[in-house]
């Protein structure tokens, strides 16, 4: 049957490669590359898409991993609840998640209007960047964590308390172990999703370089400036390439569930 | 040194009560599956709160009472806990798996104490392995030998050899036997292979449906059940319908559709419903113009309509003819090992006498 679906298969393929590979070529022979690729505007926002990412990534860890536990482990009232909040983020449009937050956390939003009383305005800084790409990413590592840790079995835990270990112990010595390829899994899908973050930022952070503007958002400054398509094509080949490491980084992970019971 | 048992916990509609005792020797715990064996070892463990009722531990400390409100945690109880799954940590050597729970030792200490649990339970060589990297057989006694590293003052084991195949079950039960006594510990073991509770026990408790229906040595309850559902469970197989018609010198006399029959016991009284029951080894086969060796022992005219070879026994299935009482046949089981099939050539005829041995012979109430 392989022959008979081949050609569907390969012109999707090749829809996908395309596009690509028509970016690296016009990235190769612009001439300008490392020109572009060096200034201020890609520079800028490569600093800071490299540093909000990864504070995102810090914090949902610290919080998400307790809550994908909570989630994995214990049964409450709400708990359905709390579960589809945590999946709204992942299916609704980005966008949305910006005017839900600027609402909220905006300088009139319903809790920011206290914030900003106190001298703690959020909206269009680096914070409101970091918000928003927690809005939108940590989701993907609660999800990931959760069921990491559904699929190491209670009884371990269970087993290490009657040996005298603290809930705690048990916690970091035996579940975090066998349950670590899901977390660096959670991790790279959350960092990724960070990373390419646009919609929920540019509505509740706004676009200032040097302060709310990553990449993807110094994209579309670039492509409305209408210089030069050369630097979009820069800053997207760096997104590319990134996303093709973490794909990769995945791909390993994910091949070294070693500890399968 | 009694562990004491008594308390009640309800998990959706099913009700466990718990009640008995065990002391410096294995005790265990059989029922069908469902009968609650291993929820009263989780709650004995502490991974699961019971909602009323008391557990005290070997040493007298109360791990549960529901009256006050005193509780220990897993962490305080010092107990040994097997689980069927064993959960060896599969991240960890085997050196890490024993020492998990001694952790908080010196190093000298420690070391010492796993070099003895290693030899203890033949293990060496195996230290740095992981447990996908071993037998069954030695995941087995890596699990024992975790839990028995901080000297527990009760050791649970919660069907653990069901995973292995029989030949290294029968030899693990015989290692478990001889270590136990070994280190003269209190040990709780369920287990639903009745021959494995036979090996095994020295007192034998009994669940069914949450609630224990008979505890004590090894002896009565195979060969004095004191219900149906225990009978049943150590797999007596003949329960004959008949009726207690006189009592007297300490011995029922039981009147069957088939055959009179008389049980020691005082039990009963006449005109109670009972089941004559009789273990399908313990029926003998009559050599031909034999007698049984007590004049009250009785005898029955039977015919073999099935014969099962096994390895080392024979299952007869023998008949016993519908008489006027009874519409009906009856049928026994019986086991007739190998040898004493052969000698008496068994197999060379359909029509043959039983003997049932007065002493052998209990009643359950019908």
């Amino acid at each position: 049957m392989g022959w008979l679906f081949a050609p569907a298969a390969l012109l999707f393929v090749a829809f996908l490669a395309i596009p690509l590979a028509a970016l690296a070529w016009r990235a190769l022979n612009s001439g300008e590359l490392s020109n572009n690729l060096t200034s201020s505007l890609v520079i800028d926002s490569l600093r800071l898409s490299a540093v909000t990412s990864t504070i995102t990534l810090a914090i949902a860890i610290m919080v998400g991993t307790p809550l994908a536990y909570v989630l994995a482990r214990y049964r409450f009232p709400g708990k359905a609840f709390v579960d589809l909040l945590i999946d709204l983020p992942i299916v609704l449009p980005p966008t949305v998640a910006g005017v839900a937050l600027l609402v909220a956390l905006g300088r009139r939003g319903i809790v920011g209007e206290y914030l900003d009383q106190w001298g703690l305005t959020i909206g269009f800084t680096t914070t409101a960047v970091v918000l928003a790409q927690l809005f939108v990413s940590a989701p993907f590592y609660i999800r990931t964590v959760k069921a990491g840790i559904e699929a190491v079995e209670p009884v371990y835990e269970g087993v290490a308390w009657t040996l005298g270990a603290s809930p705690l112990r048990a916690f970091f010595r035996i579940t975090l172990p066998l349950a670590w390829p899901s977390i660096v899994a959670g991790a790279i899908l959350c960092w990724a999703r960070a990373l390419s973050e646009l919609g929920a930022t540019l509505i509740f952070a706004g676009n200032f370089e040097g302060r709310t503007q990553t990449m993807p958002l110094a994209i579309i400054s670039a492509f409305d400036s209408g210089a030069s398509i050369d630097v979009p094509i820069a800053l997207s080949v760096i997104l590319v390439l990134a996303a093709a490491v973490l794909l990769l980084l995945l791909r390993v992970v994910a091949g070294r569930a070693r500890f399968a019971v | 040194m009694v562990l004491s048992v008594d308390f009640s916990l309800r998990k959706g509609d099913f009700l466990l009560q718990p009640k008995f005792e065990a002391s410096d020797e294995l005790t265990v715990l059989i029922g069908a599956s469902g009968s609650g064996k291993s929820l009263t070892l989780k709650a004995i463990a502490g991974l699961l709160d019971p909602d009323a009722g008391r557990i005290v531990l070997p040493d007298g400390t109360a791990a549960f009472d529901g009256g006050s409100g005193a509780k220990l945690s897993p962490q305080q109880r010092g107990v040994g806990y097997v689980v069927q799954e064993l959960a060896l940590f599969p991240h960890l050597t085997v050196r890490q798996n024993i020492e998990f729970a001694i952790e908080h030792w010196l190093p000298p200490k420690r070391r010492d104490r796993v070099a003895q649990l290693v030899s203890l339970l033949g293990l060496s060589g195996l230290e740095g392995r992981r447990p996908s990297e071993i037998s069954g057989g030695q995941r087995q006694r890596v699990a024992l030998a975790r839990a028995l590293a901080a000297e527990p003052r009760l050791l649970l084991l919660d069907e653990p050899f069901s995973a292995l195949d029989s030949s290294l079950r029968a030899l693990l039960r015989r290692e478990l036997a001889a270590l136990r006594r070994r280190l003269d510990l209190t040990a709780l073991l369920v287990t639903h292979d009745i021959g494995e509770a036979y090996a095994l026990a020295d007192r034998i408790v009994v669940l069914h449906d949450g609630r224990v229906v008979q505890s004590g040595t090894r002896e009565e309850v195979f060969h004095r059940p004191s219900s149906l559902e225990v009978a049943t469970l150590v797999e007596v197989r003949n329960f004959v319908p008949g009726e207690v018609v006189a009592q007297h010198d300490g011995a029922a006399v039981v009147r069957t559709a088939w055959f009179t029959a008389h049980v020691p016991g005082a039990t009963y009284l006449p005109g109670d419903a009972v089941f004559l029951c009789v273990r399908p080894e313990q029926i003998i086969v009559l050599r031909e113009g034999r007698t049984p060796h007590h004049a009250t022992d009785t005898v029955v005219d039977v015919e073999i309509i099935d014969d099962m070879p096994g390895a080392s026994v024979h299952r007869l299935t023998m008949r016993v003819a519908a008489t006027e009482d009874a519409a009906e046949p009856f049928v026994f089981d019986v086991d007739v090992p190998t040898h004493p099939y052969e000698v008496l050539d068994i197999f060379a005829r359909r029509n043959w006498q039983i003997a049932l041995a007065t002493e052998r012979l209990f009643l359950v109430a019908r």
